[in-house]
């Protein structure tokens, strides 16, 4: 457990000192600052709107950091042969991979962190939120995403065992897109009695299969006030077992191919 | 190592089926209903990089963007370029209540002719609009509240329909206590005299709770507005006769609908200039206040009924109404017994095409729509009026009202043809003109303030 938690806190260090990273998340936090001075703009609706660019602004800044921040995990280490050095201690294979894993996923932690601290703070001093309740609902949608992120950045991880980093853009981009594009579709599909029972099956299986990032979009009650939720504990603690039963497979899988990695 | 390997595929395998199921037996079905919009964005217009980003999971953050820019339109007075934001931003959140509620005000209200005659062609996407907010925030009261409110002041002759949507709204625990009191009005618009009474009642009861209560600042000023209006209801249920009419000795006794008004309604119609009409009219009833409804329109118009259409016509939002239709809607206001207006309609080609080959003028007076010392002598339902010539009581059943038509062909309209150098002139047979009435002052009795006869 020590060694994963070394090569993690090595990974946070660096993460948090890529400049790629930090310009992102400078862009991301300027966004977020300067959001209040879009309802100028909106005298209608000022709220919902500034409500949803902001959590939007977290979120779009979020999908790009987390993408970004692991697709260079492993490809770095072995084109900078830093890797050998690591191997060559008594750190395995799984190790390194999960420790990688938990670096990226803490340094994302913190920037969301940043994000989200700014948004309640801005807001606050804005006076666009009053009360705890008001403040824990906003602050649970950043929270959503960034397990919604973890998933992504675990796609991501499992990808670079064996791609490279534009490779692993572009496919980890096409996972999160399949994942909150076409779930629903494909959940429509399979439901569909005119359908062929053979692309019933396939869709109910693709349904099943791809990471569904869609359920972590739980933005819209955070933005249009008065609805109302049901069974949110049980959602919540359902969305975290999804996402840890699915991380865990990636993981899993991740190591399994990285095993057999030459390097 | 193999066999490792082996186990671990079968930890992944295993994995797979439980994050299957906690998916799809708890996860994905809770998000649906607490969560989820509309997926249909195949057919909103949306431009390539905004169907990305929506279906990325940025919905919301393009509502707002384009509510934004639909902001400026407003500003701007631009106000066809917001009705395909109005519908984007909805699709794309179907929670954004005031999107909702704006959209219908401006479709119903804000598409105007020079003279500021509401198009009406548009009606029924406004109310389309306001059922699938409601459906969309069953939690709220806001778009039961606001279809309603559509139904009673724009439509304001379907009252069934504004009866329904407020009572729904009624129901919802976030309606604000003063708008409670519209439902009552509702009611007696409606008919349903009784209906009125109660609600009424029930809300004086709740409104002396809370000003017992002392929580609520407003809860005496409105628990005064109340009474008032349960009481004025009293007083006009008992002059009106109404209580007499349940009682069954209406016919005993005098009340100020008693007996029936002659409004004699006349008018006359002439095509003055291409698409410009001229309405004149008598009407016997001297106080201001009474506004007969002219309708021009298509002899087959679709979903017409006489003096108006079915305002809902099913879920689409046709924010582009037909361009072949024609469909005109105006007030008449009467003073000092007559009525005289131009109603120009040259200027608004694409409200008024004048496509089709023959036209119905309508003519309507409801006294559910009239102010309430008119009602006084009418009555809710038209009991106290009568007319020689247009009393009617089919085309709205269960009421007096009066109504006539009159025919219209396009060559007429557009003063060419045989009409080009003739002027068009169509009246009702009762029709005296101006010079011929005498405007005179009219007393109207009034029992309550007349010593009782010696009846019973």
């Amino acid at each position: 457990m020590g060694v994963i938690l070394a090569i993690a806190k090595t990974t946070l260090g660096e993460a948090v000192r890529r400049r790629v990273l930090l310009v992102i998340l400078l862009v991301g936090v300027l966004f977020l600052a300067i959001a209040p001075a879009l309802e100028a703009l909106s005298p209608r609706q000022e709220l919902t709107v500034l409500r949803a660019l902001t959590l939007g602004i977290i979120q779009l800044t979020s999908a790009v950091i987390a993408v970004v921040l692991t697709v260079y995990l492993i490809p770095n280490e072995i084109e900078r042969r830093t890797i050998y050095t690591i191997l060559s201690k008594p750190v395995r294979r799984w190790q390194f991979l999960i420790g990688k894993y938990l670096g990226a996923v803490g340094a994302l932690g913190l920037m969301m962190l940043l994000m989200t601290t700014i948004m309640l703070l801005v807001f606050l001093i804005m006076r666009k939120v009053e009360g705890t309740a008001e403040i824990a609902s906003l602050a649970k949608v950043p929270f959503a995403f960034f397990i919604q992120m973890s998933l992504l950045a675990a796609v991501s991880v499992f990808f670079s065992t064996f791609a490279s980093p534009i490779v692993n853009f572009f496919l980890s981009g096409g996972v999160y897109l399949v994942g909150t594009v076409f779930d629903s579709f494909f959940d429509v599909l399979s439901k569909n009695s005119q359908l062929n029972p053979a692309v019933k099956g396939m869709a109910s299986i693709v349904h099943v299969i791809v990471p569904n990032f869609q359920s972590f979009n739980v933005q819209n009650p955070a933005i249009n006030q008065l609805q109302f939720i049901q069974s949110e504990g049980m959602f919540y603690l359902g969305l975290g077992v999804y996402a840890f039963t699915y991380i865990s497979i990636l993981l899993i899988a991740g190591i399994v191919v990285f095993e057999y990695r030459e390097v | 190592m193999r066999l490792k390997t082996a186990q671990l595929w079968g930890l992944v395998a295993g994995l797979a089926i439980v994050q299957g199921l906690v998916h799809e037996a708890v996860v994905f079905p809770l998000w649906k209903k607490n969560y989820a919009v509309r997926t249909d964005l195949g057919n909103g217009g949306l431009s390539p990089d905004q169907l990305l980003l929506a279906f990325a999971g940025f919905r919301e953050l393009i509502a707002g963007i384009l509510w934004v820019r639909a902001d400026s339109f407003f500003d701007d007075g631009n106000f066809d370029a917001i009705l395909p934001i109005i519908r984007l931003v909805t699709i794309l959140d179907p929670h954004q209540i005031d999107v909702y509620s704006t959209g219908m005000w401006h479709i119903a209200y804000n598409f105007t002719d020079e003279g500021s005659r509401s198009d009406r062609r548009y009606v029924p996407s406004a109310v389309a609009l306001g059922i699938e907010g409601a459906n969309n925030n069953p939690n709220t009261y806001e778009l039961f509240y606001e279809t309603g409110w559509l139904y009673f002041h724009k439509i304001e002759d379907d009252y069934p329909e504004a009866v329904k949507w407020f009572e729904e709204a009624m129901k919802r625990p976030d309606v604000i206590t003063a708008r409670r009191n519209i439902l009552n009005a509702a009611y007696q618009h409606n008919g349903q005299i009784d209906k009125a009474a109660d609600y009424l009642y029930n809300l004086l009861q709740e409104s002396e709770k809370r000003v017992k209560s002392g929580r609520d600042f407003m809860a005496s000023t409105n628990r005064d507005t109340i009474e008032n209006n349960y009481d004025n209801l009293l007083v006009r249920m008992a002059q009106r006769g109404y209580f007499a009419k349940k009682g069954g000795y209406y016919q005993d006794w005098d009340y100020d609908t008693k007996p029936p008004f002659d409004v004699g309604f006349s008018a006359e119609v002439s095509v003055v200039e291409p698409k410009v009409i001229r309405v004149e009219g008598t009407w016997n009833v001297l106080p201001v206040g009474t506004r007969i409804r002219i309708v021009l329109r298509d002899e087959n118009f679709p979903h017409a009924v006489p003096a108006g259409m079915q305002w809902y016509q099913g879920p689409a939002i046709n924010l582009d109404p037909p361009k072949d239709e024609t469909f005109m809607q105006e007030q008449l206001f009467v003073k000092n017994q007559r009525f005289d207006r131009k109603i120009d309609m040259s200027r608004d080609p694409l409200m008024y095409p004048f496509a089709q080959d023959k036209y119905i003028v309508e003519f309507y007076y409801n006294p559910r729509q009239a102010p309430a010392y008119i009602q006084d002598k009418f009555g809710w339902s038209g009991e106290g009026m009568t007319d020689r010539n247009f009393l009617n009581n089919d085309v709205r059943p269960g009421m007096n009202v009066i109504y006539t038509t009159m025919e219209f062909t396009r060559d007429q309209l557009l003063r060419q043809g045989a009409w080009e150098n003739k002027v068009p002139v169509v009246r009702t047979k009762n029709y005296v003109g101006f010079g011929a009435r005498q405007l005179q002052d009219q007393v109207f009795k009034v029992p309550g303030i007349e010593p009782e006869p010696d009846k019973k």
